[in-house]
């Protein structure tokens, strides 16, 4: 008997902003994505509470993908992040901080919303064409022909992550391995339409960071390898090897269909059927002198037996990751049935050998152009490497975004504090026709301006964990930090060496004040400048197109939720 | 699914607190002198003797990200070295504790991390003026053996009573090296490492003391042996019992040739100084464990002989597998060439029956049962057969088809990795087929090597080429040819000519400590492989951790570098610079205090020194000479060499073997410490823990619920 149950009706929540549980919530997640951000960010652990693996991180896209959020407020909010992270890989916690402190503090205005929409777009107008133009003071080129900025880019994501727990020697030896990764894949002959090659990473967990290196080429794991003795390889008369790549299973079991069912009398075997068309297949291998087999899958023993009984080396179970590489880098294309054999598939490998690294061992392929290389992490023990790996994946990102766009800007919350005083500048000099183009008052304008530039700010100030003083100087607006312990009334320049980015010095009076955040009376201030040596060597930077994209994504996603009036939840 | 959000509270940290609960289980199982811990389980009143850090971590009820995490490391160090862990869970513990004092400090926690990382990494570099290479410490242990006073220590008359003075003794190994041999006989045995070409070394034989010259027969190789035992020329066998120190199981001069001795029993030889020395070292390093150093000697010396004098002076753990025995005395533990297993009785009468033949051999790297298929193969669901004529079963087809491919290609002895049909086991039997399961892919590796046999998966693949010839197989016994019938199994020794492989048979008759006497076993047999692959050594017995103090206390008075000149050419770090200078010595007596901890309890567990108070005192001491000297690290080394350095607490040793050196792993034990600090610092980081999971009301109802936020 069927029953019929009446529909819920849905739930219509108004104004959801204005809920009590709403802004605990975001209030709770700001909190806690700000004690994250930053070298000197706190560490969650994330686990399932029984006993399972621990996560220990304070990188975005580690503890939003693992963040379940009841609210869809908060969904919408870590749905863009997300995307943003998804694109840019960097730059996840600005975004995500920002937009919780545009939220709240225009939340806590008193002007409509559509009016604060439409000031924060020619904001963030303001801010983007500022980014843009020549004469911004918080970007810097970066020169391609010198490391010393890419390796301040990289040494700037790694020391962001303090969960992988390295030291500086260490930060050093993986920028560098990093970058020179990063160069492997760029093509030596750059052709109009030249694509990137890849970087695979090789997990060697339980080792010493400093026991990680960069190869050319692929390595794929071999457990029953033989280090011993070395690899006998066939090769056609051009001294190359010929390689065929299988994605299709080779275990003999593809006989197996979907659905149906197959009927077959007694003493016939599929099986023996399956593994005579498979040694047809390593017959053909042999005849066509292919040197190596690598199967994505698995390869059935006798043909296995089969293929080294003739001199083929057969790699199996090199997974789907490394499929694309492969093929990339040997020119052969997957093959994906065991009945069609094309000789056109083969690519062809410069050599082969075997490498150990750790108790793991390894066959190396080697290929005539080295756009595919093979990065060997390690690090001491399992959360931390999975945390590096996480790190040098967003390095090598920003590296090819920076790559499209030869741009970083200043880290260490100083492009925040410069950005700030410059919108605080620029909104004093506003025209009154601007305004009229808003529609909106002076006063109004100022309020929302404030605001954004107080959430700017606050992002700065939440890279500050301990209790020291956070400032910001009158001539370049760049950021600074008291170190914790010293009373309010001491004599700052004593104090502070260097602004967060490094770039400025004490060395002249720069008129410092507090930074604050959140509360403060507004400064009115002439245009910050652009600081007149731009070229050191230890500088924090940050990826220029992920920051911008951070910045538009962050107002625009505060805009959304501003917006919100309703909510329909279905009830079904 | 809900989050759950919980904020450590910072000033009393609950990660950091739970890490040194779970450490202070482990202080008495630091240092050479342990105590075992019997871990009982409650639901079932089933208990376990453990002695190790990681047997007790894995016992251990670790629910906690802190303990999740804490386990991760002990296991990750034990993967990686299988020595150093409980070094590593004692600091965990100590410099947990340390730093929620600097937290009641208010010592901000970055000034904590970066003070605490750079000072190790100082530290770390510092030590590494006591690392000695392993060409010196070989020199200097040869040098000290023939010393005067170390012919006084009981062991070492045993070995060398006969000898009339130390310079003698120094003559006969100088003499050895280049002996005059007198061929006494030569044994047309096809057993390579049962019977020996005896050789005897005229000039010492009037001393009742005999060196042997060893040469197995088809290895080109010749080594020399030396020996207390008196060889005679009719005596065919003869047990080889001659380290200088140790005599296998301390009988007199003559009973050694009693009983039946079976030849693979191995000892060290000392051909030369390289070679004493790896036996020395084995022992440097065993920190008081002698039966495991004593079948290590052997092991190192039987590998040596094999690697021909080529002067590698690698240990190959590859080639080393463990067997338990439970029901012998441990004196009987040995190592024995080939492969040593346990078999059931049934098939006894097969190895009675291939006893002195040759037999061919078969590798499997799966199961052997009718249902195995290799890994990656995907059984079909929708296959049905038709049988028209029921009568045969599947069975048994399958059965006396594999057998006849058995029997077809000569096969006496099957090795496989996995299971094997008992059913097939059976049959086997009948027709003297031996089957032996669960054998590892090393020693399936070393038998291909030397058989040339190739590892197959099915039974079907077999071709002429696969089947390896030469294997031998016999019953095992012990060195007194006391009967080992340990009630169900019986054990085996399968070997082949030239086999590099060499099985480490342990024994012991109580049960509960197997498992410990294993452990410790490859504990010490890594810590020489990592010796060897470092090529150097720490000296050992606290001077390390002696020189980490003396060197903190330096970094501790050194005065403060302003901020802003320290910061010139480095990666710019503002929220450090400063405030770590500020906090530095704080900071650093908590690092120095988890060695100092250390050192206190190791001396305390050796139950040399009476008191803690007594350690901290000559502790003291020994860094204000170390001060006053100027140079901390030569009034270390000096006493040291001196055999002064804290000793009394210099292991069991102390008390009958002056001036023994006791030595270190050096990346062992540095990543030991780097694996605590880095777990320690990580937990400190943790500001909030993050449960994800459908465990919300669990969670609201626990007592903790007010602890929770949820999200």
């Amino acid at each position: 008997m069927s029953r019929l149950e009446a529909k819920k009706p849905p739930l219509f929540i108004t104004e959801p902003l204005t809920k009590d549980g709403v802004s605990q919530s975001l209030s709770l997640l700001s909190r806690i994505l700000k004690s994250c951000y930053g070298p000197a960010g706190r560490l969650k652990q994330l686990h399932n509470g029984v006993g399972g693996c621990v996560c220990t991180t304070s990188q975005s896209s580690a503890i939003l993908g693992r963040l379940p959020v009841s609210h869809p407020v908060l969904g919408v909010l870590m749905a863009s992040v997300q995307n943003h992270i998804s694109r840019f890989s960097d730059c996840g916690l600005f975004t995500a901080i920002l937009c919780c402190s545009l939220i709240e503090n225009f939340k806590s205005l008193n002007v409509t919303s559509c009016t604060v929409i439409k000031i924060s777009k020619h904001l963030l107008s303001l801010c983007m064409d500022y980014l843009k133009s020549e004469a911004c003071g918080c970007r810097v080129a970066v020169d391609f022909s010198s490391v010393e900025t890419l390796l301040c880019l990289v040494r700037s994501v790694l020391r962001s992550k303090p969960a992988c727990m390295l030291n500086k020697t260490e930060v050093d030896h993986l920028t560098t391995l990093i970058l020179k990764a990063f160069l492997f894949t760029v093509p030596c002959h750059a052709e109009s339409n030249a694509v990137l090659g890849k970087c695979v990473i090789v997990p060697v967990k339980g080792r010493r960071v400093m026991d990680s290196t960069v190869l050319p080429g692929l390595l794929i794991e071999t457990p029953e390898i033989q280090l011993a003795k070395p690899l006998t390889v066939k090769r056609t008369c051009s001294n190359m090897i010929k390689m065929a790549l299988f994605c299709v299973s080779m275990s003999g079991d593809s006989f197996n269909p979907e659905e149906g069912t197959i009927t077959v009398h007694h003493g016939i075997s599929l099986e023996m059927s399956e593994l005579n068309q498979l040694l047809n297949v390593g017959k053909q291998l042999v005849n066509d002198e292919v040197g190596l087999v690598v199967c994505q899958k698995v390869i059935h023993p006798s043909l296995k037996q089969y293929l080294k009984e003739n001199g083929v080396i057969a790699v199996d179970r090199a997974g789907l990751s490394l499929m694309e590489p492969l093929s990339r880098m040997t020119g052969s294309k997957p093959i994906a049935s065991i009945r069609l054999l094309s000789p056109s598939c083969y690519g062809s490998l410069k050599d082969l050998c075997t490498e150990s690294f750790a108790s793991k061992n390894f066959v190396h392929l080697i290929p005539d152009d080295t756009v595919v290389c093979s990065l060997i992490l390690c690090n001491r023990n399992e959360t931390a490497w999975d945390e590096l790996k996480r790190a040098c994946e967003t390095a090598e990102h920003v590296l090819q975004l920076t790559l499209k766009e030869p741009l970083a800007l200043l880290g260490g919350g100083c492009t925040e504090t410069h950005l700030a005083s410059y919108i605080r500048h620029k909104s004093c000099s506003l025209s009154t026709s601007s305004f009229e183009d808003i529609d909106c008052s002076r006063t109004q304008y100022q309020l929302v301006a404030d605001g954004f530039c107080r959430s700017l700010e606050s992002v700065a100030h939440s890279l500050n964990h301990d209790d020291g003083e956070i400032l910001t100087d009158m001539v370049y607006g760049h950021c600074w930090f008291v170190p914790p312990g010293f009373p309010p009334v001491s004599s700052w320049p004593d104090l502070v060496s260097k602004c967060g980015c490094g770039i400025n010095g004490n060395g002249e009076n720069l008129k410092w004040r507090l930074l604050q955040g959140q509360f403060c009376s507004p400064v009115i201030q002439d245009c910050p400048k652009d600081p007149l040596v731009k070229v050191a060597d230890f500088l924090t930077l940050d990826c220029y197109a992920a920051k911008c994209s951070g910045l538009q994504v962050a107002l625009e996603t505060a805009n959304l939720i501003l917006d919100l009036l309703y909510v329909i939840k279905d009830q079904n | 699914l809900l989050m759950a959000f919980r904020d450590v509270n910072a000033r009393r940290h609950i990660g950091l607190q739970q890490l040194s609960s779970l450490a202070l289980a482990g202080r008495t199982l630091l240092g050479p002198v342990k105590s075992c811990k019997f871990i009982v389980d409650e639901s079932t009143n089933q208990s376990t003797l453990i002695c190790s850090a990681v047997r007790l971590i894995e016992s251990l009820d670790l629910t906690s990200a802190a303990g999740q995490l804490l386990n991760e490391t002990i296991q990750a160090q034990n993967k990686e070295f299988k020595t150093g862990m409980s070094t590593l869970l004692f600091l965990v513990g100590a410099w947990s504790n340390a730093i929620v004092e600097c937290l009641q400090q208010n010592v901000p926690v970055s000034a904590i991390v970066s003070v605490m990382s750079e000072g190790l990494n100082s530290c770390c570099e510092r030590v590494q003026c006591l690392q000695i290479s392993i060409h010196d410490v070989n020199k200097e242990l040869c040098s000290s053996s023939v010393r005067p006073n170390a012919s006084k220590s009981k062991t070492c008359q045993i070995g060398c009573n006969s000898l009339p003075n130390s310079h003698l003794f120094l003559y006969f190994q100088k003499e050895i090296s280049v002996p005059e041999v007198i061929p006494i006989n030569s044994c047309s045995h096809q057993d390579d490492d049962c019977n020996f070409n005896k050789h005897l070394v005229s000039p010492l034989a009037g001393f009742g003391s005999v060196a042997t010259l060893v040469k197995p027969a088809g290895d080109k190789s010749t080594s020399v042996i030396s020996g207390n035992g008196v060889a005679t020329s009719s005596c065919s066998k003869q047990k080889l019992t001659h380290s200088r120190y140790f005599s296998t199981l301390g009988k007199s001069l003559f009973s050694s040739q009693q009983g039946n001795f079976q030849g693979y029993l191995l000892g060290p030889s000392a051909d030369s100084c390289e070679y004493c020395g790896l036996g020395h070292l084995a022992m440097a390093l065993s920190h008081g464990n002698e039966p495991s150093m004593k079948l290590l000697q052997s092991i190192v010396a039987y590998q040596q002989e094999r690697a021909e004098h080529s002067g590698s002076s690698q240990l190959n753990v590859a080639e080393i597998v463990t067997c338990c025995l439970l029901g012998l005395p441990e004196s009987y533990s040995c190592a024995s060439p080939g492969f040593v297993t346990l078999l059931s009785p049934e098939q006894v009468t097969v190895i009675k029956y291939f006893e002195d033949k040759l037999l061919r051999i078969l590798l499997i790297d799966g199961d052997l049962t009718e249902q195995y298929r290799h890994l990656g193969f995907n059984r079909p669901c929708n296959v049905r057969t038709i049988v028209e004529h029921p009568s045969l079963q599947e069975g048994d087809l399958w059965l006396s088809s594999m057998l006849d491919n058995l029997i077809n290609f000569e096969v006496n002895l099957v090795l496989v990795k996995g299971n094997v049909c008992e059913n097939l086991r059976e049959r086997c039997i009948a027709n003297s087929i031996l089957l032996v399961s669960s054998v590892t892919w090393n020693v399936l590796c070393a038998f291909g090597e030397v058989t040339g046999a190739q590892p197959v998966t099915y039974l079907t693949q077999l071709n002429a080429s696969c089947v390896g010839s030469g294997a031998q197989v016999e019953l095992w016994k012990a060195s007194d040819g006391r009967a080992t019938d340990l009630g169900e199994l019986v054990p085996v020794r399968i070997k082949a000519r030239g086999i590099p492989l060499l099985t480490a048979v342990l024994t012991t008759s109580v049960a509960s400590k197997m498992q410990l006497i294993e452990d410790q076993f490859w504990t010490l047999v890594y810590r020489l492989h990592h010796a060897l692959n470092d090529k150097k050594v720490f000296l050992g017995g606290g001077a390390v951790e002696l020189l980490c103090l003396s060197h903190i206390q330096m970094l501790v008075e050194q005065p403060l570098q302003p901020a802003n000149q320290n910061a010139v050419k480095e990666f710019h770090n503002p929220w450090l610079a400063a405030s770590a200078t500020e906090y530095k010595s704080v900071v650093l007596q908590a690092l120095a205090s988890g060695w100092k901890q250390y050192l206190l309890v190791v001396m305390c567990n050796t139950t040399k020194a009476a008191s803690e108070l007594e350690v901290a005192t000559s502790v003291d001491h020994h860094l204000r000479k170390a001060a006053d000297c100027g140079c901390p690290s030569a009034y270390i080394l000096k006493e040291f060499r001196r055999g002064d350095l804290l000793r009394d607490g210099a292991g069991p040793f102390a008390d009958h073997r002056e001036g023994l050196r006791v030595y270190d792993n050096v990346t062992a034990k540095t990543e030991a410490w780097r694996r605590a600090l880095d777990l320690v610092l990580l937990v400190l980081q943790t500001d909030a823990e993050i449960v994800t999971g459908p465990r919300k009301n669990q969670l609201l109802n626990s007592h903790v619920s007010s602890e929770f936020m949820f999200l």
